[in-house]
Parts: C-alpha cells; sequence; structure tokens
C-alpha cells in the first residue's frame, strides 16, 4: 500500500442519534474555514415538508448561499443526504446518495443521485444529511465514524492524485479487516481542472474482493470539492440490516422488499436483462429509432452502432454480483475486469473499468464517431479516475469535434491535433490534458457554454452556428438522447430545473413511437406527473431504475402502463412500512410538489429560472443543417406538408430547413406555455403565489424572492 | 412453432414481427422484441421475418435511463 500521511487537526466524539423510522432528525455541518463540526436537529415541519435527500439538501443550500454567491465562494455547501427508506438491504435500488452544491457550470442548485455506500452509512452514523462549506488551506479528509461515534478532520500529505487509486488506498486505512465498513467520496486531479468534476462514491464489492465505484456526475460538484481542498470524505458504519431504518412495520417492510425484489428475479432475465447488460440495450434500440446520438447529436443511428452495443459488452462484463446497493436484485453496475489501457499513467497496466453504462457509451462512443467498445472503455476508465463527468466530455467533445469540422476551430487552437469526429486517440488525449488543466483540453473542460465564448472572442467562431450545435442548456451539456422528433422530451430536458439530464422525464416512446400524448395538454400532463414522481426517489434516498426498467407482467393491461402503477403502490407501502406515515401513490406526487417547486425559486433566487434559462438549442428541436436535413428528407418533407400544410415546391433545403425551424420553435413556446399552466407557473415560468401557498412553502424568504420578481 | 413470451404459437410462412403482434392482444405499447436472442426494433417490424421455432420476448415499453 502506498505511504499516505493524515495529520488530524480535529476530532469530536458525539452521542449517536437513535434512528426512528428512517430518520436520526440531525444534520451534520462541517466548515472547513474553522474546522467546526456543527450537529443540528431538523425540525419537524421541515422534515413534513422537505421528506429528506434531495429535500434536506436543497433547504439547507437555500439558507447556506444568497442571490450572489458564486460556486467557488466559501459558502457554497457542497449537501450528501440519503432519505428515509435509503438503506433498506435487499429492496432493490434502497441505497442511493444525493449530492448538491450551486454548479460551475450553471451557477444554480444542480442535483445527482449516485450509488455506492454513503449515503446509508452515514446516516447509520446519525446524520441524515451533511453539509460541507469552507475552504481548506491544505488538502483535506472528513471522517464520520459511526463505528466510533468520531468526526475527525484531517490534513493529507501523500495521497494517490487520482481517485480510483485513492478511495483503494482511504479504505484500507481507515478498515484494514473490514474494508465492507467503508464507503469514500472522492473527486480527483479533472474535478480540480474543468468545471464538470464528478464525485466517485465507493462500495465494497465483496465477491472480487475489491473497491468499486459510483459517479455523482452531473453539473460539476467534484469541481466545488476540488476547490475547497477537500480530498475525500469518509464514513464508516457496521453492518446494516432491515432493522438499521428502526422501521414503523418491520413485517410490512420485509413483504415489500420481498414480493419486489422476488419479481426483478423473475422478469428481468425475460425483459431488458440488466443483471447482464446493465443499460446498454439501449443502444441499439436507440439506434434503431433515431434516437442514439451520432456526430454531436446531427444523426440518430448509425451502421456501425452495433460494436459498441449489448451483444459486444455483455462478452466482456465481468461476471458477477453487481448491485452498487447491498442485495439490489437488478445489479445493474457493471464492470470490465483486466482492462489494459493504452495511453496514459496506467498504460500497460491492468485495472477495472466501472462500466459502461448508456450514456457513456452513447456521449463518448456514437456521439463522438468512435465506434469502438474497447476506446470508450478507456475513456470511461479515465473519466472515473480523474473524477470527470463521462456525459459532460462526450457531449462537450462532440461539439470540439463539430466546430473542427466546420473550420470554426482549427489546429492552431488544438495545439496541432485533428479532432475531427472518430479521432480516438486525440480525444484520449484531450482528456488526459483536462486532467493535467493544460492544452487545449483546458478549455475543453469549461464546459460548451464557456467554450462558445472563448472560442467566437479568440478564435473568431461563429456565435450563431454555435448556438444552435452547441448541446447544452442552463449551461449543463445534454445527456444522450436525440430528441429532435419529440416535442415532449424537448420539454423534458429543456424544462428540467437543473438543465438537460434525462431524469426528470423521459418521453420520448410514449410521444415519439407510440403517438400517446398527441396534445399539449397531454405533454403538459406528463410533464408534470413525470417530474414530481420521479422527484421523489431523490427525495427517499432511491433508485429509480427498478421503477420502470422491470416492469410487471400485466403492466401492459393498465390503461397507463408508463406510470408502472402497480410499483407506485409498492412504493407507497415501502414509505408507509418505514416512516409509518399511511401513504397513498397519489400522497408521493404532492411529497415531491413542494420541493420541485421550491428548487425552481431556488434557480431564481440565483438569478435563473424564468422562461428564457428554458431555451434549448435548435440542434434538439430539429435540423440544424441542410446536411442533417437531407438525411432524412422524407420525413422533414412530410411534416412541412402534412403536419404544417405548406406548399414546397421551389423550395429548397436551405429555405426548407428555414420553414420547419419556424415551425418547431413556435411549438416549443407552446408547450411551455401549456407546461408552466398545468404546473401552476406564470407564464414566465416562476411559480405563482397561489401554487407556492397550496404547496405550503410559502416561507417569508420565498416569498421575498418572489416579490423581487414581481410576483405578489 | 414459435414460443412468444412461453405462449406457443402456431408459425406461417411470411410472418413477420409486425404480422405476429396484429394477432396478439394488448401489445400498442411493445416497441421492442427480442427474436432468438438478438432485439429488434419498431421500424424493422415489417421486414424481420420470423422463423419457424423462434422464441420471442415482447420487451416491455422502453423507459429510457
Ligand atoms: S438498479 Fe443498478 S444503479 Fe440502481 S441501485 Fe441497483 S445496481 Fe445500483
Amino acid at each position: 500500500m502506498e505511504q499516505i500521511h493524515l495529520k488530524e487537526i480535529k476530532s469530536v466524539s458525539y452521542e449517536k442519534a437513535e434512528i426512528k423510522k428512517g430518520y436520526t432528525d440531525q444534520s451534520l455541518r462541517v466548515n472547513l474555514d474553522s474546522n467546526d463540526i456543527i450537529i443540528n436537529p431538523i425540525q419537524e415541519k421541515i422534515k413534513n415538508k422537505f421528506i429528506g435527500g434531495k429535500g434536506y439538501d436543497l433547504w439547507l443550500m437555500w439558507n447556506a448561499v444568497s442571490g450572489d454567491t458564486k460556486w467557488n465562494d466559501p459558502e457554497n455547501a457542497i449537501c450528501i443526504s440519503s432519505g428515509p427508506l435509503g438503506g433498506t438491504p435487499g429492496y432493490p435500488g434502497g441505497g442511493k446518495s444525493i449530492v448538491t452544491s450551486i454548479s460551475p457550470l450553471t451557477g444554480a442548485p444542480i442535483d445527482s443521485n449516485v450509488g455506492g455506500y454513503f449515503g446509508p452509512y452515514k446516516k447509520f452514523s446519525g446524520f441524515d444529511v451533511i453539509q460541507v462549506d469552507g475552504k481548506a488551506k491544505e488538502n483535506t479528509i472528513v471522517l464520520i465514524d459511526g463505528i466510533e461515534n468520531k468526526i475527525k478532520i484531517f490534513e493529507a500529505k501523500d495521497l494517490p492524485t487520482d481517485s480510483y487509486e485513492l478511495s483503494k488506498v482511504l479504505t484500507r486505512h481507515f478498515d484494514e479487516t473490514k474494508p465492507v465498513n467503508v464507503s469514500v467520496v472522492t473527486a480527483g486531479p479533472g474535478a480540480a481542472h474543468t468545471f464538470f468534476g464528478c464525485l466517485n462514491f465507493s462500495w465494497w464489492d465483496a465477491g472480487r474482493k475489491m473497491v468499486r465505484y459510483k459517479q455523482a456526475g452531473r453539473g460539476g460538484i467534484g469541481t466545488v470539492f476540488a476547490d475547497k481542498k477537500l480530498k475525500a470524505i469518509v464514513a464508516r458504519f457496521g453492518a446494516v440490516s432491515m432493522k438499521s431504518n428502526n422501521p414503523a412495520d418491520l413485517d410490512a417492510l420485509k413483504l415489500v422488499t420481498k414480493t419486489h425484489a422476488k419479481e426483478i428475479h423473475e422478469l428481468d432475465p425475460k425483459q431488458n436483462r440488466m443483471a447482464l447488460v446493465g443499460t446498454i440495450h439501449l443502444v441499439p434500440i436507440m439506434n434503431d429509432h433515431d434516437c442514439l446520438p451520432v456526430h454531436n447529436f446531427k444523426f440518430g443511428s448509425h451502421p456501425e452502432s452495433r460494436v459498441i452495443g449489448e451483444e459486444v459488452y455483455e462478452h466482456i462484463f465481468d461476471k458477477g454480483f453487481d448491485g452498487c446497493w447491498k442485495g439490489c436484485a437488478v445489479a445493474c453496475a457493471h464492470g470490465v475486469k483486466d482492462f489494459s489501457p493504452f495511453t496514459g499513467p496506467y498504460r500497460g497496466k491492468k485495472v477495472f473499468v466501472d462500466g459502461p453504462e448508456y450514456e457513456t457509451v452513447a456521449g463518448c462512443g456514437s456521439n463522438l464517431g468512435i465506434f469502438d467498445a474497447q476506446t470508450i472503455l478507456e475513456i470511461n476508465f479515465y473519466c472515473d479516475a480523474y473524477g470527470l463527468d463521462t456525459i459532460s466530455v462526450g457531449t462537450s467533445l462532440g461539439f470540439v469535434m463539430e466546430c473542427f469540422e466546420n473550420n470554426q476551430i482549427t489546429k492552431e487552437h488544438t495545439g496541432g491535433m485533428d479532432l475531427s469526429f472518430g479521432s480516438r486517440f486525440n480525444a484520449l488525449e484531450i482528456i488526459h490534458q483536462m486532467a493535467r488543466g493544460e492544452g487545449f483540453g483546458a478549455i475543453v473542460g469549461k464546459g460548451i457554454r464557456k467554450m462558445k465564448e472563448i472560442f467566437a472572442k479568440d478564435f473568431g467562431a461563429d456565435m450563431a452556428f454555435m448556438q444552435d450545435i452547441g448541446m447544452e442548456s442552463k449551461g449543463l451539456e445534454f445527456s444522450e438522447y436525440i430528441t429532435k422528433e419529440s416535442l415532449a422530451q424537448q420539454g423534458g430536458y429543456g424544462l428540467a430545473l437543473k438543465g438537460p439530464q434525462h431524469d426528470e422525464a423521459w418521453l420520448i416512446f410514449l410521444d415519439m413511437v407510440h403517438n400517446f400524448m398527441p396534445t399539449f395538454e397531454n405533454k403538459a400532463e406528463a410533464l408534470h406527473w413525470f417530474p414530481m414522481f420521479r422527484t421523489w426517489f431523490a427525495l427517499c434516498g432511491l433508485c429509480k431504475l427498478p421503477w420502470n426498467d422491470i416492469v410487471p407482467e400485466d403492466n401492459k393491461n393498465n390503461p397507463e402502463p408508463a406510470k408502472v402503477v402497480k410499483h407506485i403502490g409498492w412504493y407507497a407501502d415501502f414509505f408507509s412500512a418505514v416512516t409509518g406515515r399511511k401513504t397513498s401513490s397519489d400522497d408521493l406526487i404532492s411529497m415531491s410538489e413542494a420541493v420541485y417547486n421550491f428548487q425552481r425559486i431556488f434557480n431564481l433566487k440565483m438569478g435563473y429560472g424564468t422562461r428564457q434559462h428554458d431555451a434549448l438549442p435548435y440542434r434538439a428541436v430539429g435540423p440544424v443543417t441542410v446536411e442533417e436535413y437531407e438525411s432524412r428528407q422524407k420525413r422533414y418533407d412530410g411534416q412541412l406538408k402534412e403536419k404544417y400544410g405548406l406548399d414546397i415546391t421551389g423550395m429548397d433545403s436551405t429555405d426548407k430547413v428555414a420553414a420547419l425551424r419556424k415551425k418547431r420553435e413556435e411549438q416549443y413556446e407552446l408547450l411551455k406555455d401549456a407546461v408552466y399552466e398545468r404546473r401552476g407557473w406564470n407564464k414566465n415560468g416562476i411559480p405563482t403565489v397561489k401554487t407556492v401557498k397550496r404547496l405550503g412553502i410559502d416561507f417569508p424568504e420565498v416569498m421575498e424572492v418572489l416579490k423581487k420578481n414581481g410576483v405578489v | 412453432m414459435i414460443e412468444v413470451d412461453d405462449k406457443k404459437i402456431t408459425w406461417s410462412e411470411h410472418m413477420t414481427v409486425s404480422s405476429l403482434l396484429k394477432n396478439l392482444e394488448d401489445v400498442e405499447s411493445c416497441a421492442v422484441v427480442r427474436l432468438n436472442g438478438r432485439l429488434v426494433s419498431s421500424p424493422d417490424f415489417s421486414e424481420t421475418k420470423i422463423p419457424d421455432n423462434s422464441r420471442i420476448q415482447l420487451l416491455p415499453l422502453v423507459a429510457g435511463g
């Protein structure tokens, strides 16, 4: 093991709060300026309104920052929570952590839902949520030791630089004999040098006897972590059982856990086979439906996509149990053993790659024109080790490659590198540069929004073209689905609170393939219901995948199959069993609605959160270029004639691109109107006073923000 | 004979995924099937022939990430 040096600079013993019905009712604050360690009670009214998880994070964040706070100000906090249901072993997806901070990319609150054991271990150590703020002077590690009942702060020296090695070393350091007792949160060198640094959350793989990782990827929380000179937060706790949450009704909890897990064991092999291929089954499916991003989201399919799909990865993935939570029956967190990188500091060594998932294959594979499973693995590995979000990396590099192919940037700007689509070695080199904060990679690491400014100002690139093709909204890079033919999913991305991540709504198939929501009202209803229900997972500390990636056999007979109503009933039972609050399926939606609207108003507090910030790059809405239009000419011509009633005789492709654009942009604005109305927001996308009162979030400071924005 | 989600169905010549689905109930939300282990998506349903003795699984609504 490498020799590391930790100097204890603070140690506080505490009496562990007894967990009652899923809650410790305490928060932990660690201030890195003063090294203060503060334990606070969580009031009943906050618990009832914000539920836990992301709700608690946002409430603490709201109180920590002002409207002027920037991501790198000391008062910006990183909050990590579990939720009342988090930490239930055997419940599929029952152990997530939810992380929030003010994002370097968006300037507004960002949240990320991540696996690994940290959230539950922290809760069972006595804290529903942890808030870290301030900035350390030296490299720092925070330990929450729920076995010894101590919080410690260390100054750290001689640590491995990358996340991959650091988590390993710290796991052994803090519990040599029982590494399963430790979960480590780390960033990496890439997080320190880019705006889209991720956090790695570790879990102990007992079968393979090694540390594994899941990533809190989106929005640059790793960057905030690194800026605070935090090297790691470590949670240590012992055995976890169904009783650890001290549930209100243990028998009911056992029953619902067994029922859900049994169904997954029976049906996953007949459905998406996630225990074998994870989310990679989506690669061929998205390709065949023209929804797989290819060449910076220009196209939705490519003949070579088969070589980066499930047929290939199924044989590469190492066999074994891959649950990123204890006993998760879906067990979809696959990895590749004995991978030997061909570039970078690990060149020629054997490493275990955690992944890839669909998003990484699509973003760092097809979107870059890289149809090579090995290169995607290598990108995946280095992004994790360096602490980089693979989604932002893939989407940003796609933008760079299209700019390069269009001569918006040249070799003169890229340090002599050819960055055409498919340039796999140079894509890898950019990633190594990001980790070192050097060369053109340092510019790419600032994300698309900043790159557009730099390319226009310093390289003379065409801003209007870059606005159209740069796949970011609110400053966050898009996750990996083509939305051109699904107006509802354009809303799913554009109207998402934190930016274009699909965790709020994934409506492509319901809308585009099945046409289940033909009217604006139907789409608005979906863009109300799905974000609200999906938010609930983040309040409770759960993973969303077991809800709708494996569904009951009779689900197809339900009038609303997309809601997977039977599972929602189980989640209501789960919530009732742990918390003792008798809960119906409808209650789950109202729990989320309050937090959802609070987050929208939080955006407003930070200077965002209005209609103009829900804008999309036109690439997400329709074909930007003649090349794109002509590649699907039959489809687009048909729409101009039949859907919009235009006579296209005599129009050339440029005219048609413009005509289609006018129509589609109008549709998106109409969608915004319909969704705002359904959500109880005004035309400018701000929750009305009536909505805020109905949801019981009419706190004086919330009303103040509304008033400042003309909502009275 | 073919097997569709564990049920036996008589095979016919020129049978495609489309023609099979037309004769089944409650399949409106089926956009992907697994035909002898291989994924076939709805845009290819009408061109995809089903050989005799095939095993077909109708995958549920695609839910995304
Ligand atoms: S479903 Fe997959 S991602 Fe979710 S908790 Fe289980 S193993 Fe982790």
